[in-house]
Parts: C-alpha cells; structure tokens; sequence
C-alpha cells in the first residue's frame, strides 16, 4: 500500500517538476534523486518577533523560572528586550549602555538579575526583581574589540566573568562578587586580536578555550593561567565557537565556507576532528544545544543552518531572514518537546523555530 | 607411319561419326585411347578428334545406346578428355560451351570441364610450359589465346550458362584452383631447379598479370600470398623463384600484380621478401611503388602504405627511393593548390604517407633532408591553417607537430591546441611504430593473442574484490552518525549572488553598458533574454541601443554560456522588435571597423531569429515560442543544424508512393513571411565593396561561406512567401558570381543557397527566372556533383540536380494535362 502510494507520489512530483520545467533545466534529477524529491519541506518559524528597532545582536533565553518564559535581546541601540514567549510581546524594553550596541546577555541562574555587555566598554548588571530595572552594578572593560563575554556559574552566589580588556589579544577574568581581578591571560605569541571565548567548569578547575584573530584556538587552564595547548583551526579569523562539555568537543566557525569541529582528552589537548562544508561563507555565531544532539549556525548568508552534532550532517537550512542573522540561541526548557531555537538578524527581526524538538 | 596413324584416326573417326553399332564405337574409342601417347597424333589429329567426339555424340550415340556398352563408352570418352593435351581440351571444350546452346552435348561437355578441373589438369598445362626453359613451341597467337582462356574462363562459362553455371566456374573458386595450380607449378619449378634442369616462368607469369588485370588480383592473392609468404621465409630459392615470376610478369600488368600483392601480403619484411629488388629493376614498379600508390590512389588502407614505405627502407640500395619518395611527398604536402583542389581524404591519405615516410627515416638521413623538410612543415601547415574545414586545420596542426619534434629543433618546437579526435591519434600513432620488422605474418601474431588474453581474469579477481570490501566500508561510516535526524529538503540552499538581477530593461541595459560587476554582468544577461521577451514595449524603445551593446558585449568576465547567453539575448531583441534591429544588424554587417566573430555572430542571430519567426503562430495567446533559448547550440555546428532541417524538410515533401496519399499540408501564417526582405535584401546589397577591414570577396571566405548559408537559411524558411520568387531571383544572381570559389566552405555555401532556391521557389517562377541559364545552370550543377573534389559539395549539387528536374518535370507537365 505504502509501496503504490510512493509511486504514485513520485510520478506527481516528477509531473509537476516538469511542468515547472526544473527537469528540463536540471537533466540530473532522475528517479535515483527521488529521495531529495521525497525530503519534507524545511519547517516555517513558529513565530516571528518584531519591533526590536534595529538590528539584533545577542539573544539569551530563560526559560527555567517558575514565571514565563523569557527571551532576552540586545539591539544595535543600546535597547534590551525583554519577551514574553508566551504573550509573544516584549514585556520590557530596557533602555542601555547609553544608546551603544549591546552585544552580549545572560541571566544568573538564581537570580533575576541580568548582566549586559555593550560597545560603550561597559558590562553591566541588572536587577529585574519586582519588574525593577536597574543597573546595579558596572565594569569599565576598555575593550573595543568583537568579542563577547563568557560567565561561568561554579556555585551559587559565586561567579567568575571573563571579558576582554583594552588590549587586543588579553582576557581578564573577574570574580563576580567581589569585582576582583582574579587573572589576565595573554598569549606569548602574536595570534592577533581576541574573537570569541567560552569558559567552564573542568574537574581540575575552570577553563577557558578562546578563539584568535589569526584562526588559532588556544585552551588556557584559569587557576594556573597558563595554555594547555593551542591549534590552528582556521586560515581565516574564528568567529564564533562551542563547547559540548560532557562529549569534549567543540565546534568554531569562521568567515569561510568550512566549519570545524574539535576534540580535547583530559590533558586537555585539542585535536581536529571533523569538518563540513557550507554553500555560503561565514557564521557569526553557533550554538549547540544543551542535550549536544544537533547545533545551529548564523550565517552571512541570512541563513540558519542545523547539523547534527556527532557527524556535521547537515540537517535543515532555514531561510526566513533577509539579512545577515547576528545571533542564534537554543531555549533552557526542561520540557524536551517545548524547546526552541531563536535567531536574531540584522533584518530587526527575531524568528523563533521549533525543530527537532521531538526526540 | 605417320601416314598408318592417320589412317587409323581417320578411319575410327569416321566410324564415330557415322556408325549406329555401339560395339563398333566402343571399338573406335579404344583405338584412340590407345593413341593417346602417341606424339604425332596429340600433335596432329587430337583436336579433330575431339571435335568429332564432341559433335559426334550431341548428335546421337548417348541417347540410344542403353545396352551394356553404355558405361564403357562414357568411360572412354571422359579418358580421351582428360589424358590428352590439356591446352587443346581446354580450349575445345570452352569454344563448344561457348558455341552451342544449351542440349545433353552442352552438359558432357560441362561435366568433362569440371573434371578437368578437378583432375589437377590446370597444372599440367601449367607446367608443360614451364619445363624445359620454355622451350614448348607455340605460335605467340596461340599462347595468347591459351592464356586469354585460361584466365577468362569464369566469364566465358557463365556468359553462356547462366545460373546454371557449376560452382567450380565460379571466380571464388575458379582462381582459388588457379592460385594453387601456379603454386604447385612453382614448387615443381623449385625441384626442377635443383636438379638442374631450366625452367621458364614467362607462361605463369603471363597468366598471373591476366587475371590480374581482369581485376581478380585479390582473390587470386588471397591464396598466393600467405602461401609464397611462408615458404620465402625459409628457402632462398623459392625467394628467386617469387622474384622472378614478378619480373617476368608483363609491363601493362604490373600495377595490378604489384598493388594486388601488397595488399594482400602483411607486412614490408614479407614483401621485402617476394619483391626482391623488383622496385629498382622495374621502371614500372618503381613509378607504381614509388609514385602511383603514395600520390595518385588514396583508397588504400594504411596497412598498405606502411608495406610499401617499410619496403623502401629495408634494402640500403631501396633507401634512396625512400629519400625521393619523401621529397616528392613533401611537395605535394606542401602544395597549397593540392590542399585547395584535393578531397580531404587523400590528404589524409598523404600526410599519413607523409608520417610514416619521416617516422622511417634515421637521424642522418633527417639531417641530409632537414631542409625540404622544414619548409614542407612551414608551408603546409600554413596554408592548412588557412582552410575553413576543421579535418584540414586540424590534420595541418597534427603534421606539423610531428615534423617538428622530428626535426627536434631546441626550443623552437610546434604546438597547436586542438581537441585531438579519433582521426589525428591515428595519425601521430604512425610516427610511434617506425620499426618494419615488427608487424610480420600471421602466423607470429597469433601467439601473442593468446597470451595477451591471460591477464584478464586478474582484472576480473581485482574488480570483485573492490566490490565486496565496499559494503564493509560502507557499513563502517553508517556507525555513529546522526542518523535519527532526518534531513529537510535542502534544495534551495544555493549560493548567494551580491547582487540581485535587474527587473527592468533599462537597468539590465546599464549593467551591460558600464558595470565593472562581473555577477551583475551576468545577472543581467541571464535575465535579458526573458525581459526583453516580456516586456515588448520597453525593449522597444532601446532595441537599438541595446542591440549595440550587445554587439559590441566582449566576455571580460569569463561568464559561464556567455555566447550562447549573448546570443539568446540579441534573438530575443530581434524577434520583439523586427524592423530597428534587423535594419541594423543588416547595416552593420557591411560597416568598417568589425572584427570576423562579430560578423560572424550577426550573421547567425539573424539567422536564428528568422528561424523562430517562422514558426507558425499556434496560440496568440502564448506568442513566440522561445525555441532558441532551449537549444544551446554549438557555435560551429550551426550550418549542420540548418542542414538537418532541410533535410528533414525535404523528407517530409517527398512522396512516398507505398504510403498511399499523403495528409494535405494545414497552411499556418507565420511571422516572418511578411519581414523576410527586411532580412534578406540588406545582406546582398554591399557584398563587392571592399573595405579596408573587411574585403568579402577576398581574404574573408569564411564570412562568405557563412553569408552564403545564412541567405540559403533565410531563403529556405521564405517558403510560400509572396517575396520568395525576388529573393530566390536575387540570391541565384549572388551565386552565379561565387560560383567557382576555390574555398570549400564558400562551394558548400553555393550548393545550399541553390537547393534553398529550388526547393523554395514557386516552379514557374524558377523556370522563367533561369530562362536561357537553365542548360547552363544545369550543367554546372552536375559538374559540381562529379567532379568537386568536397565530398559535402558533391551531395549537395546532386540533391539540387533532383530538386531541379522536379521542378522541371512539373512544369513540363502541366500543358499536357491542358491539351
């Protein structure tokens, strides 16, 4: 029964592609390429989120709290957002970093506070208990670089922040509490310009895996402020990277076609491991989700593209934006089927999809 | 006693002719088989006897005689056939096939033939006169008329019996017999010779160059060759016995014996063998070996060539005809009148004799001819290069660089750019097997098949193994993936484009006009052939300027399909706004200042866009068929495109008279009936002015050939338009003058521009319009399609030959039905 269905599935799209004269122009596409044919259709976004202003640089969700769930976005005016996914409006719109463009968000897990980073040099906290919002704390980075911050949550009430500094190539991580300098890391050698950083918890204290102007990814052990080691990535800038802690892989991007992926052992050595190849340059940020099944890619390209995790399969390419998508990031939700993907363009809009959410 | 044996003869012939007792006759016979051995009566009386049996028993004794003498009797008769003189049976049974019709005396006398045949008489005869160092007296008639006989008697036999001819009369099997008869007697002659007794070849090879020249050379060499092959290899006396058989052979015949044996033998060593040094004794041979085989014949098979030249080479004394062939060859190489007059396949045939002279030569002997070597290289290549036929150019370029690095002048060495085809690996496949020795008889091949065969089971084992560790590979990279997750359709992941394609017209104008952008650049093209379609009013108004553009549009940019692109594009302007454009494109053809390409491309957008106004109008609603767009056609292959579909149109028209009546034509108005004077007058209007950069009627017959196609094109798809019969008028005037161009391609051009007359023009028109050039036209068509030396030329004049007589012929008729 399936059988005759399928066939007869096949002969009507065959007709209708030559009717539409795609046959004709593509003589390569024969019965054998039925199963390109078959593949369903990329999903639509479940929903689109508009009036942020300006471009869109960042996108954190929360979506843990008892309350609604949240998707926090920063613009290139200085304006933060604050929407309420279940309302799909914008509950707050803070207004930041004296009109600068913010480029970084994250929330603190235990508290409604909000730390913001902006191209006024400043990171600041927010308080938006009780629908305050205030600035309660703030640091003067002097950065005027691209790259974005990187919060690691170790315990409750303690914090450390790794920022950039006003020299190009130096990260300097804080502890949250106190504001104290708790080190700088600056390579030995010339590697250019400090892209991105991610830094977490390993089981011999934290670490931080920055990426540098000249392609290199270096893994700096914090506590003993030195490398464990570096590797050449990239001909090309790192634009953005990821790390799946539990699996030891990472993935970075960069202003290429190429995306790499990476592992690292205990030593913390780093080695390449896989790569894939897009059909346009370019990715200006990559998440992965939490559960390290598949990742999402913002391209250049006004693109998102989904992998899976394990092999780059590529997955899906969705094309909603119009143009260059800045940000993608994928939503906390405990509830698997519920989770979310967002990704915020310099279009001014924020698309919110749902895909892969079943397994 | 001379006188006692033809008392006796006379008087049992007399009994044979007039007696009814068949004891008697019986009688009679014996006595004269008796006679048999007796000289004077072989010499004498044998073929009166004959004579007398033969009419003898046609008149009655055969019939009659049922009794027990009957088989005695045919016993008798068939002896007296067979043990005589063979020459004299020979020839009195071919005279009384010859002479009598068909009765039971005509059927002995056929069967007593085959018999003689299959009796090995032939070597008899043979052989009597070889022995004795031809000493056998016959008057030369005589021997003439022994010869004629013998290497006619295939066609004498069935001349006169018709189908009822026997298979051993049959040529096939007759000269097989004849082969092994002359073989036999030249073994005899060997034996002879080497118990030192004289023999004379003069008769065999008399015989030989007849059937030769009869043209059965090949069936007779079939069997001679490989045989004579094989035993020259061991024995030096049979290679004087071979040698002087060929020398003996008679001056008219040489050509035929030699070219025959070439042929058939396999290698030069072999020929080498046979020939001896036939080539320098013979002046015959020399011219025909040297001269008649290389430069005048050309249907030879390479095989033959390389026998001949290798057979120069082997002999030191022969490697001085080799140098003289080379330099003659080298001429008629070099000889630009020869590439213009001869056909492509002699010059094929020359320059591959040209290779394999060179690829003979050693380093010395190069050095010696180096000079008329390299100016054959220099001139030949150049007037080659200068033909309009690809096969010719790119033949030229193969030549010369074979010459070349055989010349291996440092530094300095030809190399051309061509896509080499099938014919040209061919050709500087020649100058790699140089060696003679190598490609001896059969025999010596056959073991090198057979071993050549053994390595492929290995090759089978590998590719089986390569398949069954594929599935293990395969199934190791199906481990570990993301297989859960099922892809969505990425199809419409493509690359991005900086820019977007132009919406307007005007826009896509711009772009081609002054962008730097090469995606732009080709952006707009792509797009410019559906937006000037679809919008006709906006293309209007710039098809002139746009026509320009696109005229002038050189490809900076390397843009992929930019021609055929650039082409669809101008189409596209030129059916959307007729009049302007072609006005234009006509105009320009003539101007200053443009190179050939741009001609060229005019030439073919025009006739493109006639092609696809002629369409006929389907549905007003759907418009002009874009048929251009869909068929990117090979910029060179055009002319062959319009040929196929003439061709086709020709089929269509004509009537077959199986099919019964055939489905009456539905007229269907097109457009370009109504526009064809705006395409075609234009054209004819400049031709025999010449211009600084553009002489026509000079050095510029490639546009020529291509304006010649282009109006036959326009001419053509003019059918059944009222303006048909002026255009036809005009365009047999424009021919009468390039009628006896000397480039081929302008020749081709002629012949179609006068089939599309023909085939177009209304009859009655045609005929008054030809008036008193009609019996001149005719006869130069049909000179044309004799004797052009193009073989394309030749078919073309032979279909307007046919298409004109059509016409002819229905306009002959047509008083007659009135009357």
């Amino acid at each position: 029964m399936f059988a005759v269905a399928c066939s007869d599935f096949i002969r009507r799209t065959r007709d209708s592609a030559v009717r539409t004269g795609k046959l004709l122009q593509n003589p390569r596409i024969k019965i054998t390429d039925v199963t390109a044919v078959m593949s369903r259709p990329p999903p639509d976004p479940l929903f689109i989120l508009r009036g942020s202003g300006a471009a869109v640089n960042t996108l954190h969700f929360c979506c843990g709290g008892d309350g609604p769930p949240f998707l926090y976005s920063g613009s290139g005016k200085g304006a933060i957002h604050v929407w309420n996914l279940t309302t799909r409006r914008a509950e707050h719109v803070l207004e930041s970093h004296a009109g600068n463009s913010v480029i970084w968000l994250h929330t603190f897990k235990d508290s409604s506070s909000l730390i913001s980073q902006g191209r006024d040099m400043r990171v600041c906290v927010w308080d938006l208990s009780e629908d305050r919002s205030t600035v309660t704390d703030s640091l003067l980075t002097g950065s005027v670089g691209f790259s974005q911050c990187s919060l690691l949550e170790s315990r409750p009430g303690s914090a450390l922040l790794a920022h950039p500094t006003e020299h190009m190539e130096e990260v300097s991580v804080v502890d949250m509490r106190s504001w104290t300098p708790v080190c700088t890391l600056k390579p030995d050698s010339k590697l250019g310009m400090l892209m991105c950083m991610k830094m977490w918890q390993a089981d011999s204290g934290p670490v931080l895996c920055a990426g540098y102007e000249d392609g290199s990814l270096v893994f700096w052990d914090v506590s003993h402020r030195r490398p464990f080691s570096c590797l050449k990535a990239h001909p090309e800038p790192v634009m953005c990277l990821d790390v799946d802690v539990c699996r030891q892989k990472g993935i970075s991007g960069s202003s290429e076609k190429i995306l790499q992926s990476w592992t690292f052992d205990d030593q913390q050595n780093l080695q390449m491991h896989d790569s894939v190849q897009m059909t346009n340059p370019g990715v200006s940020q990559l998440c992965i989700r939490a559960d390290g099944k598949i990742l999402a890619t913002a391209g250049w390209d006004n693109n998102i593209r989904v992998f899976g995790l394990k092999k780059l399969k590529p997955l899906a390419v969705l094309q909603h934006h119009t143009d260059m998508v800045n940000s993608v990031a994928f939503s906390d939700h405990q509830d698997p089927p519920q989770r979310l993907l967002a990704a915020g363009s310099k279009d001014q809009r924020i698309s919110v999809w749902s895909i892969y959410s079943e397994s | 006693m001379g006188s006692e044996v033809r008392m006796q003869v006379c008087s049992c012939l007399r009994t044979l002719s007039s007696s009814r007792d068949s004891g008697e006759i019986v009688h009679a016979l014996r006595t004269l088989t008796r006679y048999l051995e007796d000289d004077e009566f072989t010499r004498l009386h044998y073929t009166r006897a004959l004579q007398v049996l033969v009419s003898a028993q046609s008149s009655h004794w055969f019939n009659r005689s049922r009794d027990d003498h009957e088989e005695e009797i045919k016993k008798l008769w068939d002896e007296i056939f067979l043990r005589g003189p063979p020459d004299q049976t020979l020839l009195l049974l071919l005279d009384t096939i010859s002479s009598t019709g068909a009765c039971a005396g005509l059927e002995r006398c056929v069967s007593v033939l085959e018999k003689f045949l299959s009796t090995g008489r032939l070597q008899v005869l043979l052989w009597s006169r070889c022995e004795g160092g031809g000493s056998y007296a016959d008057t030369p008639q005589l021997r003439e008329i022994i010869i004629g006989h013998l290497a006619a008697l295939p066609s004498i036999t069935s001349n006169h019996l018709h189908t009822n001819t026997p298979d051993a009369f049959l040529p096939q099997q007759y000269y097989s017999l004849l082969a092994a008869s002359i073989l036999d007697t030249l073994e005899k002659t060997c034996h002879a010779l080497r118990a030192g007794r004289d023999c004379s070849l003069g008769f065999v090879a008399q015989v030989l160059g007849k059937v030769c020249i009869q043209g059965y050379s090949s069936q007779i060499f079939e069997i001679l060759a490989p045989r004579l092959s094989s035993l020259t290899r061991a024995d030096p006396l049979w290679q004087r016995v071979t040698q002087r058989l060929l020398e003996n052979v008679p001056e008219r015949c040489t050509e035929c014996v030699i070219t025959g044996l070439i042929r058939c033998l396999s290698g030069a060593t072999a020929a080498s063998r046979l020939m001896g040094n036939l080539v320098l004794t013979n002046k015959k041979a020399q011219f025909v070996l040297t001269h008649k085989l290389l430069l005048q014949q050309y249907q030879h098979p390479t095989r033959l060539v390389k026998s001949v030249l290798g057979y120069l080479a082997l002999d030191p004394e022969r490697r001085m005809l080799l140098k003289q062939v080379l330099r003659s060859v080298c001429q008629v190489w070099c000889n630009s009148s020869a590439v213009k007059h001869t056909s492509v396949e002699q010059q094929l045939y020359v320059s591959k004799a040209l290779l394999l002279c060179v690829a003979l030569l050693t380093d010395s002997e190069i050095q010696e001819l180096r000079q008329e070597m390299l100016q054959c290289m220099l001139g030949g290549v150049q007037c080659r290069l200068d033909s309009n036929i690809v096969r010719i150019r790119r033949m030229g370029m193969a030549v010369g660089e074979c010459l070349s690095h055989k010349l291996d002048t440092p530094g300095s060495q030809l190399k051309f750019q061509y896509e080499p085809d099938e014919e040209i690996r061919e050709l500087k496949a020649l100058m790699e097997s140089p060696s003679v020795a190598d490609d001896d008889d059969d025999e010596e091949h056959q073991p090198d098949a057979s071993s050549s065969l053994q390595p492929e089971p290995k090759v089978q084992g590998s590719a089986g193994r390569s398949v069954t560790s594929e599935p293990g590979r395969g199934s190791d990279s199906e481990l570990d993936s993301d297989d859960d997750l099922t892809p969505y359709d990425m199809s419409a992941d493509q690359e991005k484009k900086e820019s977007s394609p132009p919406r307007y017209v005007r826009d896509c104008l711009e772009a081609l006009m002054s962008s730097d952008d090469a995606d732009r650049v080709e952006l707009s093209l792509q797009v410019s052939d559906s937006l000037l379609r679809k919008n006709v009013n906006a293309t209007q108004e710039v098809s002139v300027q746009f026509s320009k553009v696109l005229l002038h549009l050189e490809d900076r940019f390397n843009t992929p399909r930019f021609h055929s692109l650039r082409q669809n594009a101008m189409v596209a302007l030129t059916v959307t706004d007729i009049k302007p454009v072609v006005d234009y494109w006509t105009t320009e053809f003539y101007s200053l200042n443009y190179n050939l390409r741009q001609r060229l491309d005019i030439l073919e957008v025009l006739a493109l866009s006639a092609q696809e106004l002629s369409e006929p109008i389907r549905n007003k609603h759907t418009g002009a068929q874009p048929i251009t767009a869909a068929t990117a056609i090979e910029r060179c292959d055009d002319i062959t495109h319009w040929r196929q579909i003439v061709e086709k149109r020709i089929q269509s028209k004509t009537r077959r008279i199986s099919k019964g009546a055939t489905q009456p034509v539905k007229a269907v108005p097109n457009c370009y009936a109504p526009v064809a004077g705006f395409f075609f007058f234009p054209l004819l209007r400049n031709y025999d002015r010449s211009q600084v950069t553009f002489d026509l009627l000079g050095s510029d017959h490639l546009v020529l050939g291509r304006l010649l196609h282009t109006l036959g094109l326009l001419m053509h798809l003019a059918i059944n338009a009222p303006v048909a019969s002026q255009m036809g008028r005009a365009l047999l005037d424009f021919v009468w003058v390039v009628r006896f161009h000397t480039d081929q391609m302008v020749r081709r051009g002629v012949m179609f521009a006068v089939c599309a007359v023909f085939l177009s023009m209304p009859s009655e028109n045609l005929l008054t319009e030809l008036g008193d050039d009609l019996m001149e036209t005719r006869a130069w068509i049909a000179d044309v399609a004799e004797n052009d030396c193009d073989a394309d030329c030749r078919s073309l004049a032979v279909q307007s030959l046919i298409l004109l007589d059509k016409n002819l012929k229905s306009q002959l008729q047509i008083p007659d039905t009135e009357t």
